[in-house]
């Protein structure tokens, strides 16, 4: 073909896709003594990987014990915040943490790190190209193509991440909806170690975990986020596009996207926080709203697993997002299947589907269909801007008053009658959301 | 044939960076890429291999970072790659650079076989001489042809090279061993291909030659054998540009809506105005 | 040698930026070809191009003529794709490695 007798064109599996999901697929299978074809899109440097900005820990020191210790970590979150906002006024909790439960990192440099890993197991990693199709034959996943090139395997493990075209090529997944979907928008502003500290009242690896709900994103369902790296801070939004679009239609939203961040970032009540800072990076990636109406109808195909995001496994419940970390979880359930499949005879579909059971037995799958109903309620734009508009009104009136001081209840009650909410329905959403979240 | 291709490893120029808070440049994490007027010099060598057969050898001097600069030109088909890289080098201007080039390329001709061809891009993105192919060649004593858009071999021992210039197109016939520079426009590289990367992690093709291979006089080399003394260098941030395009019904809707634009912007009427005033156009 | 970038770093009021400034932040390395084909003959039909807005690129913008899409700036996200109501957009990813290189994000 190329003149090259040789080469091997013919691995055990293939893994499209290099970011977490593929890495840790890749790793666990490398180590197991599989050949292992791992490709990626972009230079291996984590260029095309962008996120908000805090991992969960656990899931991936199953796979990488030696995480807290090399991984590059920015901080530990010691504190989560969530704030409500209404026009210029905020309403802000604060919880300390003590465990080390989660950190903040650059995805590049996460991604560059695992994928590292792969490849010093054994991988054989391979980066600045694109796959163009996954191969089928008699209706099962026999190998990669890319241009006039084609290589074998007997398993091909799909963690595309959430755009999915190769699925899409296959009709394995109908064409990407904005339902489902929402579209994250980010800026890396830095602002030195020193202020970091100071203004968040940090020590020196300790990190914060922001989200931010109300009128942050000017009424279209979504929220911000704020978590510190160590010497710059990541910001952003999150936009549920099905709605962006109806805001358009409806002529509630004739703006252009970047400007919402840019109010964001000149918030009064946020920008002390980055006084000064200048921005390092922008960027945007798609992420899933509403992972259970997102998965593919099954996690495993004949010759073909799927991972990460492009199986739709990410959790988002409004004030946290599990993406890397179910991301890397499933590469490790992939890896065992194959694992599982090799020791029982070989790479048979019915040998392949203990991966789709244990997706399915795992705490991704139960915490998910768990939280199914939070993204409703997320996405809902009545209760994303009235609530928070609702208990600003109470705090305006409980601390505002000039000569008068309302009682708790007078300012519920008159601030749910300016907001034209009945106190049934705010009990009632209020125990849907609490139950659900 | 044998062929040889220079490629540099530059800081993407897209890359740098002002702060538009204060105007000053950027640089922190500025990737750095295959120089891209090498791109059509890598190009019209692979396409000499597609059409008469034999090997092309990427041949760079630099730190070991431009291994991924190699590692790209062997995905696009490049068979083997040198890297030439020493203390002794570093700091060099054009002239201690094609000399070291110039020495390399003798030690491939004696040890790996006979070259026939040595393939530059126009200039370097990062430096913009034009020096290295010309100076390559003196050297090495060869012939020297530049802005070549394509060649082809004829009687095996010649090359037709064609130089589009502005106003004309030149047909040159050059014996082999020859040296020529592509201009930057002249050919569309390929991309990237999986079997050819995959066959750069499993064979590596790479070499690395430092001194104690070359043997050259330190003094010929490096900074110390750089005549060139940079006076004083003024970083000229690149302003991005917008791309709008309209299709103009005819040649006075061209023009209205050429200068409707220029007015919308601020420091485009203020110039267009002033231009009026003083009845340019002399 | 003492640096003259200390005192060139002049300040100038802090006021929200434009989108343009905003994206000199990132680094691409633009392909040859064209990654995203829009067929413009669809977005004469299309009433509320959706695109023009949450391109978070701004590669869509809406001139007299209509739509003018510019690949180069583009951060691969795959919103248009997504949001696009009458299907106008062949989207793919740039080849070799092509196109946004996040450092950071
Ligand atoms: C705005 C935003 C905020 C988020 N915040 C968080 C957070 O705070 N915490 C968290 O845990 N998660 C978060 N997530 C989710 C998280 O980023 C993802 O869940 C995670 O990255 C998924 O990993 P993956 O490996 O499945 O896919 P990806 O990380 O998307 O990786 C897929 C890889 O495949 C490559 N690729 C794709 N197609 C091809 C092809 N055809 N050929 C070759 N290569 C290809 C891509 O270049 C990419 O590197 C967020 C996501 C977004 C968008
Ligand atoms: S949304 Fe699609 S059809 Fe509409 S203007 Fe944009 S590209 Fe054209
Ligand atoms: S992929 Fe994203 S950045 Fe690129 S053109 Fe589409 S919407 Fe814009």
């Amino acid at each position: 073909m190329n003149g090259l007798p040789d080469l091997p064109t013919k691995f055990d599996v293939i893994i499209v896709g290099a970011g977490p999901s593929g890495s840790s697929a890749a790793y666990l299978l490398a180590k197991k003594g599989f050949k292992v074809l791992l490709i990626e899109r972009g230079r291996g440097l984590g260029d095309k990987n962008l996120y908000g900005g805090r991992v969960y820990a656990p899931p991936i020191r199953e796979v990488w014990p030696q995480l807290d210790k090399e991984a590059p970590i920015q901080r530990w979150v010691t504190k989560e915040r969530i704030s409500m906002v209404q026009g210029d006024k905020a309403i802000t909790f604060e919880y300390k943490a003590e465990k080390k439960i989660s950190f903040v990192s650059y995805l590049t440099q996460l991604t560059q790190w695992m994928s590292k890993k792969a490849e010093d197991a054994g991988a054989l990693f391979v980066t600045e190209v694109t796959i163009d199709e996954i191969v089928m034959k008699d209706g099962k996943a026999v190998g990669v193509r890319s241009g006039p090139d084609f290589i074998e395997a007997d398993v091909v493990v799909d963690a595309e991440g959430v755009n999915r075209l190769l699925l899409e090529r296959l009709g394995i997944v109908e064409r990407l909806k904005p339902d489902n979907i929402a579209l994250g928008v980010k800026e890396i502003l830095k602002v030195g170690a020193n202020n970091i500290e100071s203004s968040f009242n940090l020590n020196p690896d300790e990190g914060v975990a922001w989200v931010i709900m109300g009128d942050i994103t000017k009424g279209l369902p979504g929220g911000g986020f704020i978590y510190t790296n160590k010497d710059s801070i990541s910001m952003g939004l999150v936009l549920h596009l099905k709605h962006s679009i109806d805001f358009i239609q409806n002529g509630k939203f004739d703006e252009h996207v970047s400007k919402l961040i840019e109010e964001f970032r000149f918030h009064p009540y946020f920008k002390p926080y980055w006084k000064d800072a200048i921005i390092s990076e922008y960027g945007a990636h798609l992420t899933i709203e509403g992972a259970t109406h997102f998965m593919p109808q099954k996690f495993a195909y004949p010759g073909l697993l799927i991972v990460g995001d492009a199986a739709g496994l990410l959790l988002s419940t409004g004030y946290t997002f599990r993406g890397v970390d179910y991301a890397v979880y499933s590469g490790k359930l992939a890896a065992e299947a194959v694992e599982f499949a090799r020791n029982n005879g070989g790479f048979t579909y019915e040998n392949l589907q203990i991966y789709d059971k244990n997706v399915r037995s795992s705490f991704m799958y139960n915490e998910l269909f768990k939280h199914r109903g939070a993204e409703q309620l997320m996405n809902d734009p009545i209760l994303m801007s009235k609530y928070p508009s609702i208990l600003i009104k109470v705090m305006e009136k409980m601390f505002e008053g000039e000569y008068k001081q309302e009682t708790v209840y007078d300012a519920l009650m008159q601030a749910l009658k300016e907001e034209k909410v009945g106190p049934f329905d705010l009990i009632s959403q209020a125990f849907g959301l609490v139950k659900s979240i | 044939m044998r062929i040889i291709v220079g490629m540099k490893w530059v800081p993407g120029t897209t890359s740098v960076r002002i702060d538009p808070k204060t105007g000053t440049l950027i640089r922190e994490g500025v990737p750095s890429i295959v120089n891209p007027h090498d791109m059509p010099a890598i190009e019209l060598a692979l396409q000499l291999k597609d059409a008469y057969g034999g090997e092309v050898i990427a041949l760079t001097m630099s730190p070991p970072p431009a291994i991924r600069g190699l590692e790209y030109l062997i995905g696009m088909g490049v068979d083997r790659a040198i890297l030439v890289s020493d203390r002794v080098y570093a700091g060099a201007d054009t002239l201690a650079t094609s000399y070291v080039l110039a020495k390399a390329i003798e030690k491939i001709d004696k040890e790996i076989g006979k070259v026939d061809l040595v393939v530059f891009g126009q200039e370097t993105i990062d430096s913009s001489t034009a020096h290295i192919g010309a100076q390559t060649a003196s050297w090495l004593d060869w012939p020297y042809i530049y802005y070549a858009h394509s060649a082809k071999l004829i009687d095996n021992n010649k090359i037709l090279v064609e130089r589009v210039l502005e106003n004309a197109i030149e047909d040159w016939e050059v014996d082999l061993p020859a040296v020529i520079a592509t201009h930057m426009k002249a050919l569309k590289p390929r991309p990237v291909r999986l079997l050819n990367k995959i066959r750069y992690k499993v064979e590596k093709p790479l070499t690395t030659w430092t001194n104690n291979e070359l043997k050259l006089d330190p003094r010929c080399t490096g900074l110390k054998g750089s005549p060139t003394i940079v006076a004083k260098t003024v970083d000229v941030p690149e302003v991005p540009r917008k791309k709008v395009i309209y299709t103009p019904k005819d040649g006075e809707d061209a023009a209205k809506w050429l200068i409707k634009t220029l007015m919308e912007d601020e420091k485009a009427s203020k110039a267009l105005i002033k231009a009026l005033k003083e009845g340019g156009g002399k | 040698m003492s640096t003259s970038t200390q005192s060139s770093e002049k300040k100038k009021e802090e006021k929200p930026m434009k989108l343009e400034d905003i994206l000199q932040s990132d680094i691409w390395n633009v392909d040859e070809d064209p990654h995203i084909i829009v067929d413009y003959n669809k977005c004469g039909n299309c009433k509320t191009k959706p695109c023009v807005y949450l391109c978070p690129a701004g590669c869509y913008v809406l001139s007299d003529n209509g739509i003018v899409f510019s690949y180069e700036g583009c951060v691969e996200c795959g919103t248009c794709r997504v949001i696009c109501p009458l299907e106008a957009i062949t989207w793919n990813y740039p080849k070799s490695g092509k196109g946004i290189f996040y450092r950071f994000t």
